[in-house]
């Protein structure tokens, strides 16, 4: 059934999508919005069996998830060491790290991560504009 | 013998300093991230290859480092196959089935040998047979026009749509979903915007990098949190590491028919190394007879799987170097990285790219000397790897990846895309969707839409010259046969149902 559901749900996004193409070059998006639909029918029609088994945690991953958003977020303000350090001992908290062990794991991986990437790839990395004013 | 001479050529491009030392490097690591239980090597590769285009090497090298992690992270994956019965791949299933069994009787340092001496064979005879037929393929395809092109695409998409695990209908959603998504950003006909709802970042069209990252690797990160079990047991490495002669000679035969099988099996598209794995681990048990254990740690058994499966690997670059159809997720994602790059494969590659095709295929012959030469002393050290805590390997690979996504762009919209496809991702997870048509989707719909446009533009809007030639037929038919193919089989025959149909051509 959450299947049927999210099939549809699949499928109806992709009609509204397909209305809103522009006049134009638009067989590629027919084509995929074609075969979405009747995939999509074909499902609710007959849900097939299988998947779905109830998240366990589903507040953990959610946290994740919202971690990982907050992070792209204060990325350019916090700079690369700051915020990825936090997301990164924020994770392995989720993962059930002992408490001190986390953060310091998380600090010593993302310095890793800055001088191979920074220094000894040249790739630039943000630096955090909070700290450059 | 203008393989030899460009192979020679080749060589001396791989056994350059550099690139002697990023094929060690890659192979390195890429066992290292291949063998992390839950990651495996898709991910692996999802996440290393962008990094390697990031780095600003010239093709060539880079090709060189993504060539070592495409190795190393297939027998990473060999190894917590082995020792904690945890495939990460479809392909490694039947790698599971003896060489697990062996781990329990004691013998893991014999399987994790056999599994390297067999992966070497497997994949040296292969790279042999992809410096022979790849030219030959190239030369032929040459003949290839727009209409033939897109009727290869939509045969890669219904073979991998229908073997790529699970159901058919399942399989053609992700596929129609890559497809829609390669349809995002400005259209390069008519500079027509797609589905941008507004947002210049969308303008240039997804990334794939971004989507890969999310699809594969973020939504993996999701995933393992709901799966609670910790402390996973790493099975002692008992006994000798070092295999000894005799047992060598007692695979021989079974890595070289492993080998040949595997690699014609993985021209073909589809999930090549799936279904050539479980073809030689089954006609192995046939030959064998009463006088092997299979099932219960014979060595051939997991010899025959694991040449087939490296064979099948290398087998696979055949349709992605000189068609650029790619046939496997895996090597969809190559395929991207290539475009990355600027190379366009297909069948003037060889001609046009000299140095770089024949120095990918040497730095194939590399990339396997040193997985060997590698893994046999190191064995112990990656086991060690494996005991480390999953709270610390697992955001570290999600560090790896923000910084992968980031280094696309250098914009932290890349970041909530991939926050995003990774929670599309958990979710086509759950729901038992396949995630390697989406990418294949992804990386080939814009080819495929040029094709169809430029074959469209040549007969002046007549359809009909899609099915003009008998090339576009044949693969017309193949492609009908293989979406209908594994159910008529499933009506016609009792088949067991945990061995993928045998595809008969």
């Amino acid at each position: 059934m959450a299947l049927g559901t999210a099939a549809a749900a699949e499928a109806s996004t992709f009609d509204v999508a397909f209305l809103t193409d522009p006049v134009g070059p638009k067989a590629l998006p027919y084509l995929a919005a074609g075969i979405l639909v009747a995939v999509g029918l074909r499902m609710a029609w007959r849900p097939a069996a299988g998947g779905g088994a109830g998240a366990r945690s589903p507040a953990r991953t959610g946290l994740a998830a919202a971690a990982f958003l907050a992070y792209a977020g204060v990325l350019p303000w916090l700079g690369f060491f700051v915020s990825t350090t936090v997301v990164v001992a924020v994770l392995s908290e989720l993962y059930g790290a002992p408490r001190p062990h986390g953060l310091v794991a998380a600090a010593l991986l993302t310095g890793s991560l800055w001088v191979l990437f920074v220094h000894l790839l040249g790739l630039p990395l943000p630096p955090g504009a909070l700290w450059i004013r | 013998m203008d393989s030899l001479s460009g192979l020679a050529g080749g060589f001396a491009v791989a056994l350059q300093p550099l690139n002697l030392l990023l094929a060690f490097g890659g192979v390195f690591v890429g066992t290292v991230v291949g063998m992390l239980p839950g990651i495996g090597p898709i991910n692996a590769i999802a996440v290393l290859v962008p990094v390697t285009l990031a780095t600003g090497l010239s093709p060539e090298s880079s090709l060189i480092l993504m060539a070592g992690i495409y190795y190393g992270s297939q027998y990473g994956n060999s190894i917590s196959t082995i020792l904690l019965n945890v495939p990460g791949t479809a392909s490694a299933v039947a790698t599971a089935l003896d060489g697990y069994q062996m781990t329990k009787a004691g013998r893991a340092g014999a399987a994790l040998s056999t599994a390297a001496v067999s992966s070497f064979v497997g994949g040296t005879l292969s790279v042999f047979g992809l410096v022979l037929f790849a030219p030959l393929l190239a030369g032929w395809a040459i003949r290839f026009g727009p209409a033939e092109y897109f009727a290869l695409m939509i045969f890669a998409f219904s073979a991998l749509s229908t073997f790529s695990g699970g159901s058919l209908v399942k399989g053609l959603a992700s596929t129609a979903f890559g497809l829609w998504l390669a349809t995002v950003g400005l259209d390069p006909n008519s500079a027509i915007p797609r589905y941008t709802f507004g947002q210049l970042q969308l303008l240039d069209g997804m990334d794939f990098v971004v989507v890969t990252i999310g699809l594969f690797a973020v939504s993996e990160v999701f995933h393992l949190l709901e799966d609670t079990e910790r402390g996973r047991a790493v099975a002692a490495v008992a006994g000798r590491v070092a295999i000894s002669v005799k047992e060598i000679a007692r695979t021989g035969w079974t890595m070289l028919r492993g080998s040949v099988l595997g690699f014609v099996v993985g021209v073909l598209p589809g999930a090549g190394g799936t279904i050539a794995s479980f073809l030689a681990y089954g006609m192995e048990a046939r030959i064998a007879g009463d006088s092997g254990t299979f099932g219960h740690g014979d060595i051939r058994g997991l010899a025959a799987p694991e040449a087939a499966n490296n064979a099948a690997a290398n087998g696979a670059m055949i349709p992605l170097l000189t068609l650029g159809v790619p046939g496997s997720g895996t090597t969809a994602v190559l395929l991207g990285a290539l475009l990355g790059l600027g190379v366009t494969p297909g069948p003037l590659l060889i001609q046009d790219e000299p140095d770089l095709f024949w120095g990918l295929a040497a730095s194939m012959y590399v990339g396997n000397v040193f997985l060997l030469v590698l893994n046999l002393p190191l064995v112990g050290l990656f086991v060690r790897v494996l005991s480390l805590p999953r709270w610390f390997l697992i955001p570290g690979v999600a560090a790896i990846a923000f910084v992968a996504v980031y280094a696309v762009n250098g914009s932290s919209f890349d970041l909530v895309l991939m926050t995003m496809f990774g929670i599309v991702g958990y979710f086509m997870r759950r729901l038992d969707f396949p995630l390697a048509p989406v990418i294949l989707g992804l990386v080939l719909g814009p080819i495929m839409e040029r094709n169809l446009r430029r074959a469209m533009a040549l007969s002046d809007g007549d359809w009909t010259i899609l099915f003009d030639s008998p090339i576009a037929i044949v693969l017309w038919v193949l492609a009908l046969a293989s979406l209908a193919g594994p159910a008529a089989m499933r009506r016609w025959t009792i088949v067991p149902a945990q061995r993928p149909p045998d595809r008969d051509h």
